[in-house]
């Protein structure tokens, strides 16, 4: 009988192999690091979080899976405890019984009966109570059936014999009353309930094996968990820190290559400071000294050399503009810039009223449309609109009637774009690059004059406002010179 | 007044003092005119010493300072004259090529009652030179010279 295998539900407590995110290091090692290198820190410090979290899942579903195998174990260990128990008291319950009704067989003495009336009372409820706490196991379930076949067959023969002795007396049960009425049943019944006692025993040692097991397992498995995230951890700080060290390097090279960049623009800037001192003091007396020259000799001179006199003299000067618009155009690269509101508006018809008197004999016909409200340096963008005005009027001078037109439009929320608008001889669209570059001229100095600073200011000046600056043009179509101004929150 | 006062014209550049003067003759001031070819000797001339030693005590009408000489600088020369109790009711005026932005600051920080900046232009500059000498040389009252230099 001991074969017979107790087959109780046994949790699996084995740690199944965490399915595909095995974070074991692979032997591709080397590999993987050359890759995870070529990933940028935010990719690396989130692939190590989630690796990390992936382990932590996992052990915490096999620590938890291997607690309610335990939970579960101690619940069915206390049945078990139960359960013997309660056989123990069948047992001796129907032993009593046994006794009882030898007794009263032999004696006639109903208080003998005693035992019997209450087992056969209280064996229903035994035996309900069995039956419910072997339900979880079908082996134990068969052995309670065979046993209550077997209780029910004594009970019913001690019944009987208790019958015969009140109807036939002591002679008719003698021989029932020395080896007792059901004698083979009694025995059977024993063997059947130490066969349960047995299987139950052993589940419960079974048991107690797996439940230390799984309390081990779930130990290393914690053990080996810690280690992996601190492995983890450590790999992941090492990332960062290796990514910190290297920007901390190229921060360190890029303040050094700004203070070379600094040193160098001191330079430029001491070097065009003593331009603008030196180149112009032998300018000014190539122009005194012709001057004299002329005043002095004025009256031996012919027409020839007074002209020769006068191109020196007018040499001298377009030379001392040429310095000044590179000085100022240096200037506006450098000069610190104001950053409050402008009214575009106001700032173009002063502008106006200062060019009026130079527009005196022409016929020019403006269309302006309501600008905006920017934000920026007054005197910088008075000089913007100073230079696109004079070069509209510039190159419209050879038109019967100018046509200005200024305006602004707002094509999307964090800019405008602001544009003047002529009908001169504009320029040919191939040379659209060349317009804003410093002493770039698209025209003849005889046919326009000019030094082509112009534009490279307001290219400057837009940019240093954040803006950008462009143009569309047609030759003797006129052109039009558009520059973009970023919108200040406040303003919009 | 015994003696027409001077004016200090401070120029390292002999074309532009001789241009200077030109403009100044037109209008017969040139003969008042002591020109300085240094900040040294500017410093010299106004405390009386050196080459000016022997010269009549008294204040410069007005000082005319260029900002780039040799030895000693323009603005050198101002603050010392700005921060001299004698030396400090003299106008000075600048007289540069530079239109830097850094040297108006300082010049005007130091003390200097004008700045102007020399034109290329030849009749431009004898304008303002003519100008300036008629301004400071004649219209302009010059501080009471009670407190003369005496070195």
């Amino acid at each position: 009988m001991a074969s017979v295998a107790p087959q109780h539900p046994v949790m699996p407590i084995t740690p199944e192999p965490a399915p595909g995110t095995s974070p074991a290091p692979t032997p591709k090692n080397g590999r993987l690091m050359e890759w995870l290198t070529h990933w940028s820190i935010e990719r690396r410090v989130l692939a190590g979080f989630g690796l990390v979290f992936a382990g932590i899942v996992v052990i915490s579903a096999i620590s938890y899976r291997n607690t309610s195998v335990l939970i579960e174990n101690s619940r069915l260990d206390s049945k078990s405890h139960e359960l013997v128990q309660l056989l123990e008291s069948v047992s001796e319950a129907l032993d009593a019984t046994e006794r009882g009704h030898r007794r009263y067989l032999v004696t006639g003495e109903e208080s003998y009966l005693k035992f019997y009336r209450s087992t056969v009372e209280q064996m229903p409820e035994y035996l309900r109570y069995l039956r419910g706490l072997t339900n979880e196991w079908p082996e134990q379930q068969s052995r309670v059936v065979t046993l209550e076949a077997l209780i029910d067959r004594q009970l019913d023969a001690e019944a009987r014999a208790i019958t015969r002795r009140e109807k036939d007396g002591y002679e008719a049960v003698r021989h029932l009353a020395l080896s007792g009425a059901a004698k083979n049943e009694l025995e059977r019944i024993h063997t059947v309930m130490t066969e349960l006692d047995g299987a139950e025993q052993r589940a419960l040692q079974s048991r107690v094996r797996q439940s230390a097991g799984s309390t081990k397992n779930t130990i290393a498995l914690l053990g080996l968990g810690a280690l992996l995230q601190l492995v983890l951890l450590a790999s992941v700080y090492f990332l960062i820190h290796h990514d910190v060290t290297e920007r901390r390097r190229v921060a360190a090279e890029l303040e050094n290559r700004g203070e070379l960049l600094q040193a160098a623009n001191k330079e430029l800037e001491a070097f065009s400071y003593s331009v603008s001192h030196d180149l112009r003091a032998p300018l000014r007396h190539i122009d005194g000294y012709a001057a004299l020259l002329s005043k002095a000799a004025g009256e031996a001179l012919n027409d020839k050399a007074r002209r020769y006199l006068q191109t020196i003299s007018d040499s001298a000067k377009q030379m001392g503009q040429l310095i000044d618009d590179l000085l100022v155009f240096s200037r506006m690269g450098r000069q610190d810039m104001l950053r409050t509101t402008v009214n575009l508006d106001q700032l173009v018809k002063t502008v106006l009223h200062d060019l009026h008197l130079d527009l005196q004999g022409r016929t020019i016909s403006w269309t302006m449309s309501p600008l905006p409200l920017v934000l920026g340096d007054p005197a910088m963008l008075r000089q913007v609109f100073v230079n696109l005005i004079t070069n509209a009027l510039k190159f419209t001078a050879t038109r019967p009637e100018a046509k200005i037109e200024i305006g602004a439009t707002k094509r999307n929320p964090s800019e405008v774009e602001i544009f003047v608008r002529d009908n001169g001889v504009g320029f040919d669209m191939q040379y659209v690059n060349k317009l804003f570059g410093v002493f770039q001229r698209l025209h003849r100095s005889d046919e326009f004059e000019g030094t082509g600073i112009g534009l490279a200011n307001v290219r400057r000046i837009i940019h240093r406002h954040g803006g950008r600056t462009w143009a569309e043009g047609a030759l003797d179509q006129g052109a039009t010179f558009y520059f973009s101004l970023p919108v200040a929150r406040s303003l919009k | 007044m015994t003696t027409v006062k001077p004016i200090l014209l401070a120029e390292d550049n002999p074309r532009d003092a001789e241009l200077a003067l030109a403009a100044m003759e037109e209008h017969h001031i040139a003969d008042k005119v002591v020109v300085c070819h240094d900040g040294a000797e500017v410093l010299d001339y106004l405390y009386c010493r050196g080459a000016f030693a022997s010269r009549e005590p008294g204040n410069p009408v007005v000082v005319f300072l260029d900002l780039k000489m040799p030895k000693v600088d323009g603005l050198e020369v101002l603050r010392t004259i700005k921060s001299d109790v004698n030396l400090k009711p003299i106008p000075v005026v600048m007289l540069t090529s530079s239109r830097e932005e850094c040297d108006l600051a300082q010049s005007y920080a130091l003390g200097a009652n004008a700045y102007v900046v020399k034109p290329v232009e030849f009749h431009q500059f004898i304008t303002a030179v003519k100008e300036l000498s008629v301004f400071w040389g004649i219209i302009n009252e010059p501080p009471p010279d009670s407190s003369a230099s005496t070195n």
